[in-house]
């Protein structure tokens, strides 16, 4: 036990270079003035107050919340029957349908957000319209894969007891296959909602100069503002945002594994 | 004897020095190193120049590109090492405060003296100590002849952008130093304005300008959009403005009366730069008649060799009759920029989300 626990020093030390040194860098710099040495700190609140207190900023944030959360709800919409649709497949074309699923996760989301861009050009559609059905495109594997991984490896002979117990089919499904597949989904919402909140590719190259989500503000403040501490702050926002959806979904997993 | 000891040491010599020449230079042994680290603006050269400068030096160039001066200055920030940067005029002042660059070798950059009047004795760096100019452009109004006349577009300048006739046929190039500028000049101020009022009331007018001509808020897109036609308007650079101007004929360039931004992109070697000797010989290259022409015929950026200049936008030449391409040189409103002072970066960034967001 001892001598496994020795192995884990690698990884360890990894995540305190890239992981907890650039934490405790953004939180210095959120928590202290522009303009004065890494000697002298001089520490403040302000960029938090004024981020909270700017209606522009607020806005910001609920934008880029509405259209994380409406990505999520669409991808579970589309991606649930999909991944049943799948999971109700013969053995091997199931493996073909998530490999063709997988298939454009291959390709760089650069490159597929600048197609989407050639595409919505000739439509007159409003910016959050455009941005919206980049983000569902770019993240709608990650779902479908999670409720399918989490249906198929339920045991079918569920379904034929519900029924033999007079269940009808959409009454199976309520009772018997939905329930099974929450983790799935919660994992899903996980992998969706997380980079969709943050996402500044998309509504950058989608969206045009007059939509901008917390990503696009982070990017501003630290490229063309250099100004890291604010920079930083709305990056801490960000992560703590981040963190409290991890923490409801990990209790929503938990209560809907109890039921 | 010893007369005919050093004269067949001399011919030696001068036989040893002529072989020397006649074989292939080994950039290694002259320069330290074949390799060249370039970081320039994107869509910004003639491939031809990099191929044509490997091949007669034996070097190879790593070409890398930027879309803004920020993001350069990050980069260079984060520790990158290259060996020659092309920056604008306000970055370049940055950069020298900061220490950054090393001056020009003058005995191998020896051309500078094409440099056209437009671009000498410049503010951020007045001999040319650091830099050695590149391409040099202004920002003005592209607009559709056959729905704005050429006489009311001069006649208004910048304050076009407040009509609400051209409401919905309005690109506006998104960037704030660049919209700043138009509303600080439009307001009869310098674009290098640092009192809070004057910057007040610039953001004041380009709330204004939102709500007038609701414009789309755009970056490179607008190139092949204005080509096409597809708006009335669009804030553009004149090198941009004079490839749409050659693709669509209906299209004219007005510099506006109110004096506009005069913009320099200049190449510089970074202090930390590995191949420094090699940097200078580019540089000097990049200003030769035959590679400035190439470059600035390729992008419609304006040369910074007077000769090309000249030959570009004469009878005859590529540029003859297009009125972007040469710019207006002189116009005592014009102004250079200098570096924003970091205490208003995050003023203009957030005020231009504002603007932006139709607040």
């Amino acid at each position: 036990m001892k001598s496994f626990f020795r192995m884990s020093y690698p990884y360890l030390l990894w995540m305190a270079i890239f992981i907890v040194a650039p934490m405790v860098m953004i939180l210095l710099y959120a928590f202290t003035r522009s303009g004065n040495s890494m000697l002298t700190f001089q520490f403040t609140l302000e960029h938090f107050a004024n981020f909270f207190t700017d209606p522009t900023f607020m806005r910001v944030l609920w934008t880029s919340l509405r259209i994380a959360f409406l990505t999520t709800v669409f991808c579970i919409l589309i991606g649930y029957p999909a991944a049943l649709f799948i999971a109700n497949l013969p053995e091997r074309r199931q493996t073909m349908m998530v490999l063709l699923l997988t298939l454009p996760m291959w390709i760089n989301m650069l490159l597929k957000t600048y197609a989407w861009r050639g595409i919505l050009m000739n439509f007159d559609l409003e910016s959050e319209i455009k941005v919206f059905i980049g983000m569902v495109y770019d993240f709608l594997p990650y779902m479908i894969i999670q409720i399918h991984t989490s249906i198929a490896k339920m045991d079918r002979e569920l379904l034929t007891a519900a029924q033999d117990l007079g269940a009808n089919r959409w009454k199976s499904f309520t009772k018997v296959t939905l329930p099974l597949s929450v983790p799935g989904i919660i994992s899903g919402i996980t992998l969706v909602f997380l980079p969709a909140v943050s996402s500044f590719v998309i509504p950058k190259l989608l969206g045009g100069g007059d939509y901008v989500l917390i990503g696009n503000l982070i990017e501003i403040y630290f490229l063309t503002a250099g100004d890291w501490n604010f920079g930083s702050a709305i990056s801490l926002i960000m992560a703590v945002i981040i963190i409290v959806s991890m923490w409801a979904t990990k209790k929503l997993d938990r209560s809907a594994q109890e039921d | 004897m010893k007369k005919v000891l050093t004269a067949v040491l001399v011919i030696c010599l001068i036989a040893m020095g002529a072989a020397g020449l006649a074989e292939k230079k080994d950039p290694v042994a002259e320069y330290g190193s074949d390799v060249l680290n370039v970081y320039n603006w994107g869509e910004y050269i003639d491939k031809q120049v990099i191929t044509n400068f490997e091949k007669e030096y034996g070097v190879r160039v790593n070409y890398s590109l930027f879309s803004s001066n920020e993001e350069m200055y990050t980069k260079l920030l984060s520790g990158a090492s290259y060996d020659v940067l092309v920056p604008s005029d306000y970055m370049i002042e940055r950069l020298i405060r900061e220490d950054k660059l090393q001056p020009l070798d003058k005995d191998v950059v020896t051309n500078l003296d094409v440099l056209t009047a437009g671009v000498q004795n410049m503010g951020y760096d007045p001999d040319n100590t650091y830099s050695a100019p590149y391409l040099w452009q202004t920002v003005g109004i592209v607009y559709d002849t056959t729905k704005i006349d050429p006489e009311a577009m001069e006649e208004q300048g910048f304050s076009a952008f407040l009509n609400p006739e051209y409401k919905g046929h309005v690109y506006m190039y998104d960037s704030e130093r660049d919209g700043f500028m138009i509303a600080l000049k439009a307001l009869g101020y310098s674009a290098n304005t640092t009192d809070e009022d004057e910057l007040n009331a610039a953001f004041d007018w380009l709330r204004e300008m939102d709500k007038a001509v609701s414009p789309s808020y755009v970056t490179d897109e607008v190139i092949d959009a204005m080509a096409n036609g597809e708006k009335w308007m669009a804030l553009v650079y004149s090198g941009d403005a004079a490839y749409i101007l050659s693709e669509n004929e209906d299209m004219g360039y007005c510099t506006p009366k109110e004096g506009t931004n005069i913009a320099v992109d200049a190449m510089v070697i970074p202090a930390n730069a590995s191949n420094p000797k090699l940097a200078n010989v580019f540089i000097n290259y990049i200003l030769e008649y035959d590679n400035s022409l190439m470059i600035s015929e390729e992008v419609g950026y304006a040369s910074t060799n007077d000769q090309v200049l000249n030959d570009l936008s004469a009878e005859g030449g590529t540029y003859e009759g297009n009125a972007a391409y040469l710019p207006r040189a002189g116009y005592e409103l014009d102004e250079y920029y200098n570096d924003i002072p970091e205490s208003l970066r995050s003023l203009y960034s957030s005020m231009w989300i504002k603007v932006k967001l139709h607040e």
